[in-house]
């Protein structure tokens, strides 16, 4: 009997073994090499694997650097290598660029933030914070709602989206218990958390890891530094979080007239504590104020690093509680985009594919629209690691996208599209977290998700026309 | 994948068969076994432990022939095996020593008086379960329905 797991397997190793094995001649590619041959067949592997998930994402992505490592590297398998320098043969990357995926800037930068979350947490500033910002609502549902979305969204700016869905899913989960279990409220309730973690992601380079791969193709003069992110991500989540809430608020109206949530505690006063505030506090500052000081955000990404680790804020024991998949995960997606553009088969692919005579809209719709699909079914990180090297290559490739905004435009439009994916339980961890509650039913987060999607879509457009409109691209 | 088992274990057939009725809850992601005696019991977390599966829930009686379940529980706490599994001890003739010797020596997790609401026992299984699989670094997601979803959210967090 072939179950759903092997044919899953057959599917994943067949096709790239296939691409590996068929002669250079039969790829619509002009000159193509062996090293673009194996970097195709190594696509279609990571493609297939983070769609499928015969292995953890994270696995796949170490699976793809091991496999530069040996098929593509300077210091690979001798067999495999040893035709290197004859003709048609192509370049092989250094062994040294690929393990430097592993402590690229933008995955120190995603660890500072790791840090600032770690520490937040253990001194409890998330709780007390989320406590302090919740008092204003009152205790009207629709206003609940509003504060709820309104915190999950910032923290989600600075904190990873599963950790902050995790949080305040704990903080109404004894509320969801005394509602009528017919009361829609619930599920707006319920519902609303997911949606601003996932919308709250965009607002900051380091709000979610697809942002952080983008990073990886807004280089040189396309560089976004973090305040130029958050001056237009911080209006944008505004705007989507506004329209989430409307939509929630419509939909699944609260009949319950009061809602009284109870976070416990009280701001620490210990040395460590105002260590941990001002730490936080001037971290982002420092990301804001990048022109005052000259410090990038990967510098300055360190510096709560150093000073958590040495107040003892930060131990040994904590160290060890670093979310390495994530970090991997995105190593992987670097190292796919290295082989991709080192090797040349980006561009030559791009050549290849008459995209100079599609409109530059529809690519740049299509593009768009690809990512947001994808990111429905599969992990939002691993969309944006298969897609983002293609998308800039496209990008700087494509005369007719230039006036548009040129690959800058393309990839923070693909970016922020992949992380609207939020239609389905899996979509997203925050997503399955919520569903699990029980107080959602797939269809109910289908509709909400699906709406958020296409209007998130239409406001993504609309920020890159704005965005072109004031020359940032 | 490794397998999560929760044990019962109860002398008495008709109050080991409600047991196993409450907790039928757990089916389909959870493997439930049935003991009538604390040597059938030891057998049964040898040769789990020994397929590299995991005894994530013991839930005992007490008064029991031959070896009690305050007894039993003392043992598998000081056995490097199974210090993490939750016990819970269900009973209805525990004395006040057997009591203390519960939560010092066995270090029980939880206590549960016979006779019980099946709710309640469900809700406790379910809750150490949850921290269970958050200590032992098992992936949850599979066992979403089953578990204990604040406690997961304050584990989470």
């Amino acid at each position: 009997m072939i179950n759903k797991k092997t044919i899953i397997w057959i599917i994943s190793l067949a096709l790239p073994i296939i691409v590996l094995l068929l002669p250079t001649s039969s790829f619509p590619i002009e000159g193509m090499t062996v090293v673009e041959q194996r970097v195709i067949a190594l696509f279609v592997l990571a493609a297939l694997f983070w769609i499928l998930e015969p292995i953890p994402i994270y696995a796949t992505s170490i699976l793809i650097i091991v496999l530069e490592l040996i098929m593509i590297s300077d210091k690979g398998l001798n067999f495999l290598i040893a035709d290197k320098d004859v003709e048609g043969f192509g370049t092989l990357l250094s062994y040294k660029s690929i393990f430097g995926t592993f402590s690229s800037p933008i995955i120190l930068l995603f660890m500072g933030g790791f840090f600032l979350a770690m520490a937040s947490t253990k001194y409890r500033l998330d709780q007390n914070l989320a406590r302090v910002l919740l008092k204003p609502f009152g205790t009207k549902p629709s206003m609940i709602i509003m504060g709820l979305m309104a915190i999950t969204a910032v923290f989600s700016m600075f904190m990873s989206n599963t950790a902050t869905t995790a949080m305040m899913l704990s903080i109404i989960a004894p509320v969801l218990v005394y509602f009528d279990q017919d009361d829609p409220g619930r599920i707006s309730l319920a519902l609303c958390i997911p949606v601003a973690a996932n919308i709250g992601g965009m607002g900051t380079p380091i709000g979610t890891p697809p942002n952080a791969i983008a990073l990886k193709y807004l280089t040189g003069t396309d560089a976004i530094s973090f305040g130029e992110w958050m001056a237009f991500g911080v209006p944008f989540v505004l705007v989507l979080l506004t329209i989430g809430w409307v939509l929630l608020n419509t939909l699944f109206p609260a009949r319950k007239k009061e809602i009284k949530l109870e976070i416990k505690g009280e701001f620490l006063k210990t040395r460590k504590a105002i260590i941990v505030y001002i730490t936080f506090a001037g971290t982002i500052l420092m990301w804001l104020f990048d022109f005052v000081h000259g410090m990038n955000s990967y510098i300055v990404a360190m510096i709560p690093v150093a000073v958590f680790l040495m107040f003892n804020i930060i131990t040994k024991e904590d160290l060890k509680k670093i979310s390495w998949d994530v970090l991997w995960l995105v190593s992987g997606g670097i190292a796919l985009g290295l082989a991709l553009g080192k090797s040349g088969l980006a561009e030559n692919a791009v050549n290849s594919i008459p995209f100079s005579e599609f409109p530059a809209l529809l690519i740049i719709g299509f593009a768009a629209l690809l990512a947001t699909t994808m990111a429905n079914f599969m992990s939002n990180t691993a969309t944006a690691n298969l897609l983002l090297p293609i998308i800039a290559a496209v990008g700087t490739t494509v005369i007719s996208i230039e006036p548009l905004g040129g690959s800058k435009m393309l990839v923070l439009g693909t970016t922020l599209a992949a992380s609207l994916g939020m239609a389905l339980p899996i979509s997203t961890p925050p997503n399955a977290l919520a569903h699990a509650t029980g107080a959602i039913k797939t269809g109910q987060m289908a509709k909400v998700g699906l709406i958020m999607g296409a209007i998130g879509l239409a406001a993504v457009f609309g920020l890159l026309y704005i965005l072109n409109m004031v020359n940032f691209f | 994948m490794e397998k999560i088992y929760i044990l019962c274990i109860e002398d008495q057939s008709e109050v080991l068969h409600s047991v196993l009725e409450h907790l039928s809850f757990f089916e389909g992601h959870i493997t439930i076994e049935e003991c009538e005696s604390t040597a059938e019991a030891k057998q049964l977390i040898n040769e789990i432990d020994g397929e590299g599966d995991y005894v994530g829930v013991i839930v005992s009686d007490h008064a029991m022939p031959v070896q009690t379940g305050v007894e039993f529980l003392i043992e598998l706490n000081n056995d490097f095996r199974f210090v993490d599994t939750k016990k819970i001890l269900l009973t209805g003739q525990a004395t006040h020593m057997d009591t203390i010797q519960a939560i010092n020596q066995a270090a029980i997790d939880k206590y549960i008086e016979k006779p019980w609401k099946k709710e309640h026992l469900v809700e406790l299984v379910s809750t150490m379960l949850t921290e269970f699989i958050i200590k032992k670094g098992i992936p949850y997601e599979p066992f979403l329905q089953v578990l204990d979803k604040p406690r997961l959210f304050e584990l989470l967090k």
